[in-house]
């Protein structure tokens, strides 16, 4: 017995593990939410591409499109237009994915559209590969009075300044001086965020510090949204290795903001190219121009992580949702089983209410997901009262147990059938409801329901149809929340912590609700 | 929800066995399934019984099959007095007592009504179908000795046959009670029809208080005499019968149903390897103290490394212990 007890003790901890372990999982790796409920957005983001072809001929147009998507993944991309470009895409020595749309032969304005669908990400925790920068260039050689700024503005920098981190914020704080005499001979006139990161690329390269322009737009709901200007740089940190003892040399890409010298993109950034290139340039098209308009659309977050893990997770692609949909409700119908036999469980062995049989109430409160509940217990009080009563005339003619009994669901058929219709001509269409699966349920019911009137009595049979109505009634209840329905769907772990509580209950040694009743009396007698 | 509490605690402070204890830590452990049919179907328990010397009533005949069912006349013949029972019923159910015969066609029940051949043999019929049966299956009927009840039981007992049962853990009975049928019960044994459970103190055989649906009583509510302080005759018979059952059984938590027949003495009724938990209302003690008590003994002999003790020994034990004057001592 010691070591039965072991074992079911070492099982119940194997299957609540697995089954937490499995939720948890799902939860903080897959980032699965744990209600649907909970909305996240889908950003839309359409560039519009227009340019003018002034006279029939071949067009290409060179467009890039976003390499990476920050902390987000791409939902879906695609190209809009009403004629039939043809595109290729390439990768270049930056990193930029450049996209060329080319036609034999157009005329007129062109407008292109370019979608690109991000939802924020679920399962995959990959990053793209980030290319790897430079840390030393040339300066770009200068003369007369801009030298002597900059020169004066480095050194300045350099005294206010601890690594080539700080440097870059310094000197990009530097730039948006404008009441600084060096400065405003630096950017002439100009202070457009264009200019002012030439200015700052121009002083950092004196420095010997590469940079590069990023361009970026923001996830925010928009329309003609400009792309903002940040400036990055690869910037190496040495460790020393505590192991070998060896410097160590980490390179890493940072990103800094032109306006203020604040270092990092925030979350909504997106980076869209990275260089001084224009966005879009046209062979044989005038005035190309590109605006971009942002959308959020709210989506379930579980129709987003099952479009974006279809292919990127093997977890989710063999999870229940890799199922054909309506094979699912089928599942969601099937996991929730469990659930109603817990309760049957809770009901007889903790509470003490007698049901008829073990699974029958289950199987009832199948039946009521098709009816509804108030439908429903109407409908199994009805149908059983009558057929019980046709059995109690029966009872009369003698006649053998099968040939009654079948006599009897004949007569409950005939019942269902008539009940039907009316509550139909009532306006009630659940009476339609009535399927197939309730009706066996019911007919198997009014058997069981029979025979135990035959051996114990009509008050028993009133006493176990309560209870089983209120342990059907109940189970039904649990079996139909929504959210719990999810949840259990998505986590089918869960099963698993419900199976090592279903163990636990089976050394369940304490008394029955119903049974502190039972006994009051022998307490009585001790006072 | 304090109350209930309390009442919890009150109850295991007595020993009180609640149905998920009986069943978990009693029938589960003790019981072994392969050996239910031993005591599930009375013809099997009845053949064993007889094998090994055990008092049973006699058996007239089985009818096994719905051919079977036109031996009836041959194995009634002209016995006026016999029972007819599923061998596989619980409860009581299903169950003829036939005390006279009316006419060549006619028989009387105990309870006085009429009944024809032509109903005995129809309650035959549906008793193998299997309507009385657990779970439905194929039965067979058993017709037997009628037992009749000695007359010290006609003060405090509703026409039927009172029985006594007594629960028997590994050998050692351990709780006994008198069951006595009522006008409610329709002369049946039954608690839950409405019989009156009155216990009985396991040292004397004396009849302690009765309890009537879960309630306390002190007098019959038919005969209206007291249903305490009498004392069973051949007590020691009983509780030989009842502890031999469990080498009869093979099974370690029985509730042995025995009677008196006038004539015959203490016999063996049937086993049942699930027996109810009121025998402790009737009582006033409970089930779970006294188990505990006899599974202390039973690892104390493995422990010395003492053999199996015999039904003699087995039965004084529980004298010993489970009178009445020892079980306060039990508790708390």
């Amino acid at each position: 017995m010691r070591s039965v007890n072991l074992h079911l003790k070492v099982l119940i901890f194997l299957l609540i593990s697995l089954g937490l372990g499995s939720i948890a999982y799902e939860r903080y790796v897959l980032q699965i939410p744990f209600t649907d409920r909970e909305v996240e957005n889908l950003w839309t983001i359409d560039a519009k591409i227009t340019f003018d072809v002034p006279r029939e001929s071949s067009v290409s147009t060179k467009f890039y499109i976003p390499a990476s998507y920050n902390q987000y993944t791409k939902f879906s991309e695609s190209l809009i237009t009403d004629k039939q470009y043809g595109q290729v895409l390439e990768e270049d020595e930056v990193g930029n994915k450049v996209a060329h749309y080319s036609i034999r032969r157009t005329k007129g304005p062109e407008t292109i559209y370019y979608r690109l669908a991000l939802s924020p990400n679920f399962g995959g925790t990959e990053k793209p590969a980030e290319t790897i920068g430079t840390t030393y260039r040339e300066s770009i050689p200068m003369e007369g009075a801009a030298k002597v700024a900059a020169d004066a503005l480095v050194s300045d920098i350099r005294a206010t300044s601890s690594n080539t981190l700080s440097f870059i914020s310094e000197a990009i704080r530097r730039v948006n001086d404008i009441d600084n005499a060096n400065v405003a001979l630096l950017l002439k006139g100009d202070d457009s965020v264009k200019n002012r990161y030439a200015v700052a690329e121009l002083l950092l390269s004196q420095a010997h510090i590469p940079v590069q322009r990023v361009n970026t737009l923001e996830l925010k709901p928009s329309v003609d949204q400009p792309t903002q200007i940040w400036l990055r740089s690869y910037i190496e940190t040495s460790n020393r290795d505590k192991d070998s003892n060896r410097n160590i040399t980490t390179g890493k890409w940072y990103y800094f903001n032109l306006t203020d010298g604040s270092v990092g993109l925030p979350k909504n950034a997106i980076i869209w190219w990275v260089g001084d290139d224009p966005l879009v340039t046209v062979n044989n098209g005038l005035k190309p121009k590109v605006s971009f308009s942002v959308t959020d659309k709210e989506l379930t977050a579980i129709s987003l992580a099952q479009a974006n893990n279809a292919e990127s997770s093997d977890f989710l692609a063999y999870s229940l949702y890799s199922l054909p949909i309506s094979i699912q409700y089928g599942y969601e119908l099937m996991l929730m089983i469990p659930f109603g036999v817990l309760v049957i469980l809770l009901v007889r062995n903790v509470i003490g209410i007698q049901t008829l049989g073990t699974f029958t109430p289950v199987l009832i409160a199948l039946a009521f997901r098709e009816t509804g509940l108030a439908f429903g217990i109407a409908f199994f009080t009805i149908i059983t009262s009558v057929g019980l009563l046709v059995r109690s005339y029966l009872e009369h003619l003698k006649l053998q147990m099968l040939s009654r009994l079948s006599v009897v669901l004949t007569f409950v058929i005939i019942m269902i059938a008539v009940l039907s219709i009316f509550s139909y001509k009532m306006g009630f269409a659940q009476g339609l409801a009535i399927g197939l699966f309730p009706m066996v349920i019911l007919t198997m019911t009014i058997e069981r329901l029979s025979i135990t009137w035959e051996e114990r009595g009509a008050g028993n049979v009133l006493k176990i149809s309560m209870g089983t109505l209120v342990a059907s009634s109940l189970a039904y209840l649990l079996m139909e929340i929504p959210e719990f329905v999810y949840f259990v769907f998505t986590f089918p772990g869960v099963l698993l912590v419900l199976a090592g509580f279903m163990l636990m209950m089976g050394r369940y040694r304490g008394y029955r609700l119903t049974e502190l009743k039972r006994f009051k009396a022998m307490l009585k007698e001790e006072k | 929800m304090l109350t209930m509490i309390k009442r919890w605690r009150a109850l295991r402070k007595r020993g009180v066995m609640g149905i998920n204890e009986r069943n978990g830590d009693f029938v589960l452990k003790y019981n072994n399934r392969k050996f239910y049919p031993y005591v599930d179907d009375k013809i099997i328990t009845k053949e064993r019984a007889i094998a090994a010397g055990i008092n049973v009533p006699e058996m007239y005949g089985v009818i096994e099959t719905e051919s079977d069912i036109k031996h009836l006349r041959k194995i009634l013949k002209d016995k006026t007095e016999f029972v007819i029972k599923p061998a596989q019923g619980a409860g009581g159910d299903g169950i003829i007592v036939i005390g006279d015969k009316f006419d060549d066609y006619r028989y009387k029940t105990v309870s006085g009504r009429l009944i024809t051949l032509d109903e005995i043999e129809y309650q035959i019929s549906s008793t193998l179908t299997g309507l009385y049966s657990l779970g439905g299956a194929r039965d067979r009927a058993l017709i037997e000795y009628k037992v009749s009840s000695d007359p010290i039981f006609s003060s405090i007992s509703y026409e039927g046959v009172p029985d006594i049962r007594v629960i028997v853990l590994m050998g050692y009975p351990i709780m006994a009670m008198l069951r006595l049928p009522t006008r409610q019960s329709g002369g049946k044994a039954n608690l839950h029809q409405g019989a009156i459970g009155v216990g009985v103190d396991i040292e004397t055989g004396k009849t302690l208080e009765g309890t009537w649906l879960n309630e306390i009583i002190q007098r019959h509510p038919d005969t209206n005499n007291h249903v305490s302080n009498v004392t069973l005759p051949n007590w020691e018979g009983f509780l030989e019968l009842a502890t031999s059952c469990y080498e009869l059984s093979q099974l370690g938590y029985i509730g042995v149903d025995m009677v008196l027949d006038e004539t015959k003495g203490p016999l063996v009724l049937e086993i049942n390897a699930r027996p109810g938990l009121n025998i402790q209302i009737a009582n006033n003690a409970g089930l779970a103290a006294r188990a505990r008590k006899v599974e202390a003994h039973l690892a104390e002999l493995k422990k010395a490394g003492k053999p199996a003790e015999s039904i003699a020994e087995r039965m004084a034990f529980s004298q010993q212990y489970f009178g009445d004057s020892m079980v306060e001592s039990l508790e708390g």
